[in-house]
């Protein structure tokens, strides 16, 4: 009996120890918590648009599309994060400056397009978008990997210039796009009720896969991550792969500007993706990924990205006022990290042996 | 010259770089701008507006010296300015009290942060990012809506002048007018040799240095690095407290948009006054000209006529940019030297 | 080894050189520009009036359309030498762009204020050093009205007073007779408009026995704010709202995505479950959005104050006297009918019928 006690608590053990088990016993608080208070949360209702088009609603619908952007960011962050040690908090900055380069491609000088008057296709927009982007990221790229600055510094850089740049490209005006298509990609396409955000980001993640399945890229963002030097002894590119991550980024940050503008058809720079970066390098630490580099958990930060948007979905639905919600958050960021803490989690492993056992009998 | 360079300190090297910067910028500004610069207002009100942030970014360079950061100073300059207006306007509240909240405010972050970064050994930049995000969640709680105090005490406080003598300039009319400081400065001057002195001659001081660049050797020297770094934490949260104070004395208004970016701005002008991240590496009078010399960026850029808003932003990146290229190039020389 | 720091090297100096050469350049434009001025100056026959213009933002299609219009009045070539600050939403950037005005020793302050109180101080620096400042939009609140030399700017109350009172007569002419459920998205909390056009509304509920204000919620002024708040909003009462009062037009527009979005329907017929929208500031982009119905009444409030400016500081130039306060004159737009004027306190007002010949007209 003892016996089984001790290798359920074992196991236990083992499961806690996982790095993916953070964000997901996080998920399962928060959606239990949901359950309990109001089991009405979970409901989804397959409702049509104004424009008579089939779409689905409800708050899961809502975590899962407005999370899109975050999830998509915390791909890169990670790479970002495991590599070079530090985060790029220029992400925001970055994406109004892709969304304000995808519009000024689209609009050329007239800012308020009529419908079908663009300028060129949403993909020749969205591909000079990238490139932009990632052009940005490979600036941060540079400052960090050949000039060794750490990466937080580095982008601030960005940081403080990305607005500033981002109302330039566009003279200051707010275009507004009228082509109801350029909506599609933050919103429904007609007769598909589940929204495009979700999509997008789901092919990012099935790329991000293929890429960590088929490439050196994950081993050699952590073996840079972990000791710079042996990796250069052991014939890697240090240099190359934090410049790498960095460029990869852009290009993340690229396709979440496009869902960013295309959910508004237009830009507001000061707003636009307003503090990302915070929960972006959130879902990265609540994905239990040492923020000072080495190894990472890729799907771990996604699922961290999603948790952060049911806790907001969350707190909107008890009618916190947005300005609020950090204030929130932030007790409950506290919490979680104050609990994946590796001091705190070996104090709790010493003392509750025997109430960890029952818990995994439950 | 080389020989001179290799007997530098680092903290020596990176802050005469960033004062000769500064004096040059400012003799351009003279020179090219004329008319606004040669009169010493100009100058005092770039400290007027600015001894917020100076206290603030005091606070930031002795965590960052010890190797740690803290992105709060920001959210809590809104949450002290919120707290201490709604006290002095809503509850006819008196000054002494409400700089008492301000202080008791920076030290329950204080105790609260340096606890998790020190003895949780949880990052700094989580920590704080979370603190950031309490502080501005909870002024707006407190109070969401943006109003200018009006207590009687406070305002004549607000509007206290310690006038610089010889240092007026005459007016359109043809008058003489005083050249003034507000009392915020007088705050943040004495907090900066304060400190200064503290890091520089103290044993705690130096316990800072020696954490922030070598952990292990730090140790070996018997410094007990947690207490260390929870006292950086606090020292810095409760300076934090004051410059929110400093700050709201200044703009008299309690606003959820105060100090919005001024942990970057701190931050910032920490690293154009030498001081880096990676830590052990710092000076505070650095840190007081870094702000200086961001402020009169601003200042440029805005009188020039320039006439758009993102001119600012653009060269003040510019700037970051130039002294964080030279501090790395310089000091990959000095590396390189050194090992010669 | 050696070629690493050859790169670097190179690197460090490129950047340099671009970063001295943009300075220069920047040094260089400002230095003619500041020469000629001077120059000007001191020729006295060709006199340059130097104005600082302290904006709030560029938050808004209107607030935008307002800054080009003073910038182009205040053009170098009718004898201006205008410095333009953007103060990014945040008074106390205001506060010390008027000091580095009068560090500066411009001739004329025009001052657009984020908020009303708080002025004080810095106002009564401005008049120490000799330098008119001129107020317009939004108001300030200080204890000594001389200041100030005028202002002008819109009746903000009374532009609420048009837009209830629009729709008190819309509902009695179309014989509506249910429970009036309003929402209001309220610009930035402490700005005049806000105050004037949120007052209407509060008045007009009291006086109206049907009308029910559910809820009031700040936008901000822009269109991601204010949709991010209906959204929040039908997510709380749903399909119970008659009427959106959304104080300006961008926040109008972020309403109605959120809005189609939901899945309701927007237009004027409440009786069938459509939600009524009512705006302000009558910009371009809200005047499209008027004409199709969106909006069922668009409250002008008119940006192009450069000329209304110009005008006040030819006066001053020349010694003239100045009207402490000014009303603009301003318009109201439906494409929804039924509606020719509007009452107020037993004043009638218009109610221009839009049609796409009137849209063509407006530069704004």
């Amino acid at each position: 009996m003892s016996a089984k006690k001790n290798s359920l608590s074992d196991l236990f053990g083992k499961i806690v120890r996982q790095q993916i088990f953070i964000p997901i016993a996080a998920l399962f608080i928060l959606l239990l918590f949901n359950l309990i208070f109001d089991p009405g949360f979970f409901v989804i209702t397959l409702g049509e648009n104004s424009a008579g088009d089939p779409v689905l609603s409800g708050n899961l619908i809502t975590v899962i599309n407005m999370g899109s952007e975050l999830a998509i960011l915390a791909i890169g962050m990670t790479f970002v994060t495991a590599a070079s040690g530090g985060q790029d908090i220029s992400v925001g900055a970055a994406i109004a400056i892709a969304g304000s380069v995808l519009l000024r491609v689209l609009c050329g000088d007239n800012t308020r397009p009529a419908a079908g008057e663009l300028q060129t296709s949403f993909l020749v927009a969205f591909i000079v978008s990238c490139i932009v982007a990632m052009a940005f990221g490979a600036f941060n790229g540079v400052l960090v990997s050949i000039f060794k600055i750490q990466p937080m510094v580095a982008t601030l850089i960005l940081y403080t210039a990305g607005r500033s740049i981002a109302a330039w490209i566009n003279n200051n005006e707010l275009p507004i796009i009228s082509d109801p298509e350029f909506g599609y990609f933050g919103g429904f396409i007609p007769g598909i009720p589940v929204p495009t955000p979700v999509f997008i980001a789901i092919a990012c993640m099935i790329v991000a896969a293929l890429v960590l399945k088929f490439t050196n890229l994950g081993l050699y963002t952590q073996a840079v991550g972990i000791n710079e030097n042996s990796s250069r002894l052991n014939g890697l590119n240090p240099v190359f792969i934090k410049w790498l991550t960095f460029v990869i980024l852009g290009l993340c940050v690229a396709v979440a500007a496009l869902i960013k503008v295309s959910r508004l058809s237009s830009i507001n720079y000061s707003v636009i993706a307003k503090d990302i970066e915070m929960d972006a390098i959130l879902a990265v630490a609540l994905g239990g990924n040492a923020l000072s580099g080495g190894k990472f958990n890729l799907w771990a930060s996604i699922i961290g990205a999603y948790v952060i948007q049911l806790l907001t979905t969350t707190l909107f639905k008890y009618e916190v006022p947005s300005d609020a919600l950090p204030a929130y958050k932030a007790v409950v960021v506290i919490l979680l990290v104050v609990f994946s803490a590796p001091t705190v989690r070996e104090k709790l492993a010493h003392l509750k042996k025997s109430p960890a056992a029952k818990k995994g009998v439950a | 010259m080389s020989k001179k360079i290799r007997n530098m300190t680092d903290s020596n090297m990176l802050l005469s770089i960033t004062i000769i910067v500064f004096l040059l910028m400012y003799i351009g500004a003279i020179i090219f701008q004329g008319k606004g610069f040669t009169k010493p207002q100009t100058f005092f009100n770039i400290l007027n507006a600015n001894a917020g942030l100076i206290i603030l970014a005091c606070a930031e360079s002795l965590v960052m010296i010890t190797g740690g950061i803290d992105i709060s100073v920001g959210g809590m300059t809104a949450l002290v300015s919120m707290c201490c207006a709604v006290y002095l306007d809503h509850h006819n509240g008196n000054v002494p009290v409400s700089m008492l909240i301000a202080l008791l405010i920076g030290l329950a972050y204080g105790l609260v942060q340096g606890y998790l970064v020190a003895y949780l050994d949880i990052q700094p930049f989580i920590v704080s990012l979370a603190g950031m995000f309490f502080a501005r969640g909870m002024t707006t709680i407190v109070n969401s809506d943006p109003f200018n105090v009006v207590n009687e005490q406070f305002v004549a406080l607000k509007l206290t002048r310690i006038n610089v003598p010889g240092m007026g300039s005459i007016n359109k009319k043809g008058v003489y007018v005083n050249a003034y400081v507000e009392i915020g400065v007088i705050i943040a001057i004495l907090i900066v040799i304060l400190m200064f002195v503290m890091l520089r001659w103290t044993k705690l001081g130096r316990s800072f240095y020696a954490v922030g660049g070598n952990k292990q050797s730090a140790l070996m020297l018997g410094i007990n690095v947690k207490k260390t770094k929870f006292l950086s934490h606090l020292i810095c949260s409760v300076l934090a407290g004051i410059g929110g104070y400093v700050y709201f004395l200044h703009v008299g208004s309690g606003a959820v948009t105060n100090g919005q970016g001024a942990e970057m701005n701190a931050i910032a002008s920490s690293i154009i006054g030498g001081t880096m991240l990676t830590g052990g590496v710092g000076n505070i009078i650095g840190s007081f000209i870094g702000v200086l010399s961001l402020a009169t960026i601003q200042n440029i850029v805005a009188t020039a006529g320039l006439g758009e808003a993102w001119w600012t932003g653009i060269t003040i990146a510019a700037m970051l940019c130039l002294f964080l290229v030279i501090q790395s190039v310089l000091m990959a020389r000095k590396k390189k030297m050194m090992k010669k | 080894m050696i070629f690493d720091k050859k790169i670097s090297f190179s690197v460090v100096l490129v950047m340099t050189l671009l970063l001295l050469a943009g300075c220069s350049g920047f040094l260089l434009g400002q230095d003619q520009g500041g020469s000629s001025d001077k120059g000007q100056q001191d020729e006295k026959s060709n006199r340059s009036v130097t104005i600082g213009l302290s904006q709030i933002g560029s938050e808004s299609d209107w607030r935008m359309a307002s800054t080009r219009s003073v910038q182009e009045a205040f053009s170098p070539g009718r004898g201006y030498y205008l410095i333009f600050d953007d103060a990014q939403q945040k008074q106390e950037n205001q506060i010390k762009a008027i000091r580095e005005f009068i560090d500066q020793g411009v001739d004329y302050i025009i001052l657009d204020p984020m908020v009303e109180t708080g002025w004080d101080s810095v106002l009564s620096e401005a008049k120490e050093a000799g330098i008119p400042v001129i107020v317009y939009d939004r108001r300030v609140d200080v204890k000594d009205e001389s200041l100030y030399t005028c202002w002008i700017g819109s009746d903000f109350l009374l532009e609420g007073r048009r837009a209830c009172g629009w729709l008190s007569d819309y509902l009695k002419d179309r014989g509506i007779n249910q429970d009036i459920n309003i929402v209001n998205i309220q610009g930035t909390l402490g700005a005049s408009a806000q105050i004037g056009r949120s007052e209407a509304l509060d008045e007009a509920v009291l006086a109206h026995s049907k009308w029910k204000l559910l809820a009031k919620e700040s936008g901000d002024y822009t269109s991601a704010k204010g949709k991010e708040v209906m959204n929040d909003m039908l997510r709380r009462y749903g399909g119970i709202i008659n009427v959106v009062y959304a104080e300006n037009d961008n926040m109008a527009y972020g309403v109605i995505d959120a809005i189609e979005a939901a899945g309701y329907t927007i237009g004027a017929d409440i009786t069938k479950g459509e939600i009524l929208v009512l705006s302000f500031d009558a910009s371009k982009a809200g005047m499209e959005l008027a004409l199709d119905g969106m909006i069922a009444v668009d409250t002008e409030c008119n940006p192009l104050y450069g000329p209304k400016l110009v005008e006040i500081i030819e006066k001053l130039e020349a010694g003239e006297k100045v009207e402490k306060e000014t009303f603009i004159e301003e318009d109201q737009f439906s494409a929804v009918g039924y509606i020719n004027s509007v009452k107020v306190e037993d004043t009638s007002y218009p109610v221009t019928y839009l049609t796409p010949e009137i849209m063509k007209e407006r530069e704004y």
